[in-house]
């Protein structure tokens, strides 16, 4: 027996294979544009290290005096986190019932409104913080006003899917018995998508810690500002420690809203 | 006698060029129980929510207990959209709501302002629901999640719904298609019984041949959005059924059929 029987057809084969050096040649151009070289990095290795063991480890406590600021700061930033999703949740409520074609009582504005929340959500949290802060000055009422704007145009997109998967038999029903839009969304929608709505807010939740925290960076408040005011003044091991405090924050967050996802979808 | 329902060269077009009816005219009765059969696609989904304008028709007139439907709006629309009960195929509950309440929504088109909203139906109204889910064999269920039921029980409850709406005429949606057989003799018994015990009028759409000449008084067969059968279901001959579904009567599966026996068996 000469030939071989291949195991999948001969096109996908070649399709395979194309899509594998189509990978190679767009890693070597990218890396060429970008300047990324393996060598530079290993070249360069030990300064990058001693920065490392030196200025970074052993993490430090701040001051004494300073550690109340710092948790405090920890607490601005949950707060701020939870309450621009809140916000941005209700929000997003009201305005992904008109978001639906199969929901909302005017079908025909359905796409103007997802078509409006899709370009607020494709500017990042971080840009809005930019021009926020250039217009308005900066503070956690600013960082507030940037993470509601991305997590309220997320949320109407999520909304809207979820109501559209969950609800359009329910809505159809309500509508032959005769009731009124007001009648179907607390009837209907709101009972049979809460759960999904709750999940998505959790998860917008997730987000909006870290967002919070990279907003805060930039002029938001919170324990963002407190790192980056012992990044730029070289104190890199107090810096450290707020990093894996972060951290810490980040993943009791994240443990603690997938529960509660896993137990409302049940 | 004045008819319930008028059918008047109804016609629907959909945007995407599928003439579902064409020119469709028929009367209901007081006290009919109608049966509407004929291939998928032959228009009969669009035929039963023409009737309570849950699709808007392109041609014609609907008229529902002497008003035309399609004129009708905003409160007018409500108060005619009480006077047909609906039934569906998928039952289409609130699965996280409780048993009561889904039988309550049924008083929904009666209600104004945060009442409605908030679903605060009146002590008769509860206990009417209560009474009715008796009647239906589910009082013991009136607590629980409509998702915990089995699909019969799910589907009495969307006959208690439109019950509770206190209609002239019920439309059934294919109400038997998902459920199996014995469930679904209780539910074909329970909207004949129902149905003629409050004098309300009956239009059933139906796969099932044999329950369509068991159950109704007359049939309507739709065959490409045009009706080509209307009459009693004694008059059901094999003629009838080659113009509905375009194949004679051997090409179809037939419940309860003598024929249809021979064959399983000479398959086996």
């Amino acid at each position: 027996m000469t030939k071989k029987i291949p195991l999948i057809a001969h096109d996908l084969k070649k399709l395979y294979t194309g899509f594998l050096i189509a990978a190679v040649v767009l890693f070597a151009v990218t890396s060429i544009l970008t300047e990324f070289n393996i060598f530079t990095l290993i070249s360069n290795g030990d300064a990058f290290w001693s920065f490392l063991t030196e200025d970074f480890l052993l993490p430090a406590l701040p001051k004494a005096s300073r550690i109340p600021g710092v948790l405090s700061s920890v607490v601005v930033t949950l707060a701020l986190a939870m309450s621009a999703t809140t916000v941005a949740a209700i929000l997003a409520f009201f305005v992904s019932l008109f978001g639906s074609e199969k929901v909302s009582p005017f079908p025909r504005f359905a796409k103007v409104v997802r078509g409006f929340a899709t370009f607020l959500r494709n500017i990042p949290a971080l840009v809005w913080a930019f021009i926020l802060f250039s217009s308005l000055g900066i503070g956690t009422g600013v960082g507030f006003v940037a993470l509601c704007i991305t997590s309220f145009a997320f949320m109407v997109r999520a909304f809207v899917e979820t109501m559209e998967d969950v609800s359009q038999d329910c809505v159809e029903s309500l509508q032959a018995v005769g009731a009124t839009f007001p009648q179907r969304v607390a009837q209907a929608i709101l009972p049979s998508c809460l759960s999904g709505f709750l999940s998505w807010f959790l998860y917008c939740v997730e987000v909006n810690i870290r967002a919070s925290t990279i907003v805060g960076m930039v002029g938001g408040g919170g324990v963002g500002l407190t790192l980056f005011s012992y990044i730029k003044s070289f104190q890199y091991d107090v810096a450290l420690s707020i990093i894996l405090l972060v951290a810490v924050m980040v993943i009791v967050v994240d443990q603690i809203t997938a529960r509660l996802r896993k137990e409302i979808l049940k | 006698m004045k008819p319930i329902l008028k059918f008047e060269q109804v016609s629907k077009n959909y945007p995407n060029g599928v003439h579902a009816l064409k020119g469709v005219s028929f009367e209901v009765q007081e006290g009919e129980f109608i049966s509407i059969i004929g291939p998928s696609g032959s228009g009969k989904s669009t035929l039963l929510r023409a009737i309570n304008r849950l699709i808007p028709i392109s041609g014609g007139t609907v008229w529902l207990d002497g008003q035309p439907v399609s004129a009708q709006r905003g409160r007018k629309l409500r108060e005619l959209r009480c006077k047909a009960g609906m039934i569906f195929q998928n039952y289409n509950l609130v699965y996280s709501l409780s048993v009561l309440q889904n039988v309550l929504h049924g008083r929904l088109g009666y209600m104004w302002g945060v009442k409605g909203v908030f679903g605060m139906y009146s002590e008769e109204d509860k206990q009417e629901a209560l009474d009715l889910l008796e009647e239906l064999g589910l009082s013991q269920f009136a607590y629980n999640r409509a998702s915990d039921l089995s699909g019969g029980q799910k589907q009495r409850v969307g006959i208690a719904r439109a019950i509770m709406q206190k209609p002239r005429l019920l439309l059934c949606d294919e109400p038997i298609a998902s459920l199996d057989p014995s469930s679904a003799k209780t539910i074909m018994d329970l909207l004949h019984s129902m149905t003629q015990k409050r004098n309300i009028a009956c239009i059933v759409n139906l796969h099932q041949l044999d329950v369509a000449v068991r159950y109704s008084t007359r049939i309507i067969g739709l065959s490409k959005g045009e009706i080509v059968f209307d009459g009693a279901p004694e008059d059901l001959d094999d003629s009838a059924i080659e113009r509905i579904y375009g194949t004679s009567r051997e090409n179809l599966m037939m419940g309860g059929n003598a024929d249809d026996k021979e064959d399983t068996a000479h398959c086996a």
